[in-house]
């Protein structure tokens, strides 16, 4: 793995800002690999071996991320909604998985170790880069279940929604009234009141390299319509 | 994990922990202690000091005793220079210097360990100067049994820096004393600083091997200080000079002589002008005309930080100003009073 300092640097660039999250993340990371045993996790032979679950959808989630090179498209980063500053990681080869969680006492006592530092997220940022694991962290020893539909790896099963015909990957469907279900179509579902609509520019497609020029951008701004 | 069990049907079994005797203005301490066998004629004494029930002890494997626990937390706890014996009462364990010397705490590593839930360590100040078997430290787990988890992350807390609590030795300077001032060096005035300062300075076990008095002329005092230099000083006391005159060019000297890193100002009252300084390894200290006047200033704070090896600059010399105002009471109690406790 590299150095600490380069690992915050290329993690804060990809979030786009250095901020105390990012220490926080780039360090709960290099701990979590470490515990579980890998030096190196973005390199080929342990890439697959990885799955991170990540708890908060802030900073260190991405910073997390960064390091570990998990990625929620190979679905080696999981994200778990609890709004815990905590990241499990689990190696799929040997089954083991370390709970590492930010210690809510780490941020009072970002005074007693960056003193001379002014500023509440410039001394947390000092402080948290000087602080021992021990004190930036508590850890776990976990089990986490995870089923074949969970893994990397090509789709495993297919159903389709009785209700609207919607096909539904990896056992995400719900069974209600003895039929199967997509998540809209139950009431646990972060949207509602959905009607398809038309949108302008439908035949939009994207130019293959070489081809003439698209039509100028502001006639198509000229054919937005509003969506009832 | 631990179970209650009413006193009356505890005879044959042990108890799980000291059980404390307060007799007000005539004795507190351990009445019975842990691993005592209960008999008949304990129940009586355990009524009379409020135990109706009493704890059977049944660790689970994740579990510590507050006495093992006691002794993890102490052990990383004593850093270099602190002793204690693995022999807790009530809980407790006491560090204590194994040595004369000067305290310091790892305050950031104490507040960390004191957020850990259920352990709690309280020390004397840091920087306080403390003899051979003094008491500088004390600590506990507050329950009776803790998950050893805990207590293990709060040791290791507590050794981020090889320890909270240490004593370090105060090495023995041979010292170089420079006098400025024309007024003393042409006899105007009676010298009072050389006196003060070598009272101070044996009095923490150091020499003064040499006082040179010098006008107030740069050159002068740079001579000065080079001489004890040459003659094997390893340590310089210069007073007067420090203010901001259009004579007091005693600093100008300092950086003439070769001081490569000079802090001036000191955030604490008497002592505001005070200045540290080093030419090589050897560590000169500006002392101004309040060390004349007020029985304990800054040098106070400062000279045995140095003679126990530390850097004093411009941190140090501004983490002084919480705790840094002498209160000049009229019968001076230092080092029983607040004066620099606060850094």
């Amino acid at each position: 793995m590299k150095p600490f300092h380069e690992l915050l640097e290329t993690s804060a660039a990809a979030h786009g800002h250095l901020c105390p999250g990012q220490v926080v993340g780039v360090r709960m990371a290099i701990l979590g690999c470490r515990l579980i045993g890998l030096d190196e996790p973005t390199r080929r032979d342990q890439i697959k071996k990885l799955i991170v679950y990540v708890e908060m959808d802030r900073c260190t989630a991405d910073a997390v991320a960064h390091v570990t090179g998990v990625k929620l498209g190979r679905r080696s980063l999981k994200f778990m909604d609890y709004g815990i500053m905590a990241a499990t990681f689990v190696n799929l080869e040997t089954g083991r998985a370390f709970r590492v969680l930010s210690t809510e006492e780490a941020r009072s006592l970002a005074a007693v170790y960056a003193p001379e530092v002014d500023g509440k997220s410039a001394r947390q940022l000092a402080a948290y880069r000087r602080m021992p694991d021990s004190v930036l962290f508590r850890v776990q020893k976990v089990r986490v279940k995870l089923d074949a539909c969970d893994l990397p790896g090509p789709t495993r099963r297919k159903a389709v929604c009785s209700r609207c015909g919607q096909v539904v990957r990896d056992g995400r469907e719900a069974v209600a009234d003895g039929g199967i279900l997509c998540k809209p179509c139950t009431e646990d579902c972060y949207f509602s009141h959905p009607r398809e609509v038309a949108w302008p520019d439908m035949n939009w497609t994207p130019q293959e390299a070489g081809a003439p020029a698209a039509e100028p951008a502001g006639r198509r701004a000229c054919t937005l319509l509003h969506l009832h | 994990m631990l179970k209650k069990i009413k006193v009356e049907e505890a005879i044959g079994t042990q108890l799980a922990h000291d059980i404390t005797e307060i007799r007000p203005g005539e004795f507190k301490g351990p009445a019975f202690r842990k691993g005592h066998t209960v008999c008949d004629d304990d129940i009586c004494h355990l009524q009379k000091l409020g135990k109706n029930h009493l704890y059977l002890l049944d660790l689970e494997e994740d579990e510590v005793h507050e006495n093992q626990a006691a002794a993890i937390l102490a052990g990383g706890l004593a850093g270099a220079g602190v002793v204690w014996e693995n022999n807790p009462r009530e809980g407790k364990i006491s560090l204590h210097a194994a040595f004369d010397g000067l305290l310091t705490i790892d305050t950031a590593a104490l507040a960390a360990f004191n957020m850990v839930e259920e352990v709690m360590c309280a020390t004397l100040h840091s920087h306080t100067l403390v003899k051979k078997g003094e008491l500088v430290a004390a600590m506990r787990a507050i329950p009776l049994v803790m998950k050893r988890a805990p207590v293990e992350r709060a040791a290791a807390i507590a050794r981020q820096n090889g320890g909270v609590v240490a004593v370090k030795p105060l090495r023995k300077a041979r010292v170089g004393l420079v006098i400025t001032g024309s007024e003393v060096y042409h006899g105007l005035i009676e010298d009072k600083f050389a006196p003060t300062l070598s009272r101070k300075v044996t009095e923490l076990g150091s020499e003064v091997a040499g006082v040179t008095f010098a006008p107030d002329d740069e050159g002068r005092i740079a001579d000065a200080i080079r001489r004890h230099l040459d003659s094997g000083c390893d340590l310089l006391l210069l007073s007067g000079g420090m203010s901001v005159d259009p004579d007091d060019v005693t600093r100008k000297a300092i950086r003439q002589a070769g001081a490569g890193e000079v802090h001036y100002g000191a955030a604490a009252l008497p002592g505001a002008m005070f200045l540290t300084a080093t030419i090589g390894e050897v560590p000169l200290l500006g002392v101004p005309a309040c060390g004349l006047h007020h029985r304990v200033t800054v040098l106070d704070l400062v000279l045995p930080r140095i003679l126990a090896g530390e850097r004093i600059g411009r941190k140090e010399l501004a983490f002084i100003g919480h705790g840094g105002l002498c209160r000049d009471c009229p019968a001076c109690s230092y080092p029983h009073c607040p004066f620099g406790k606060g850094s």
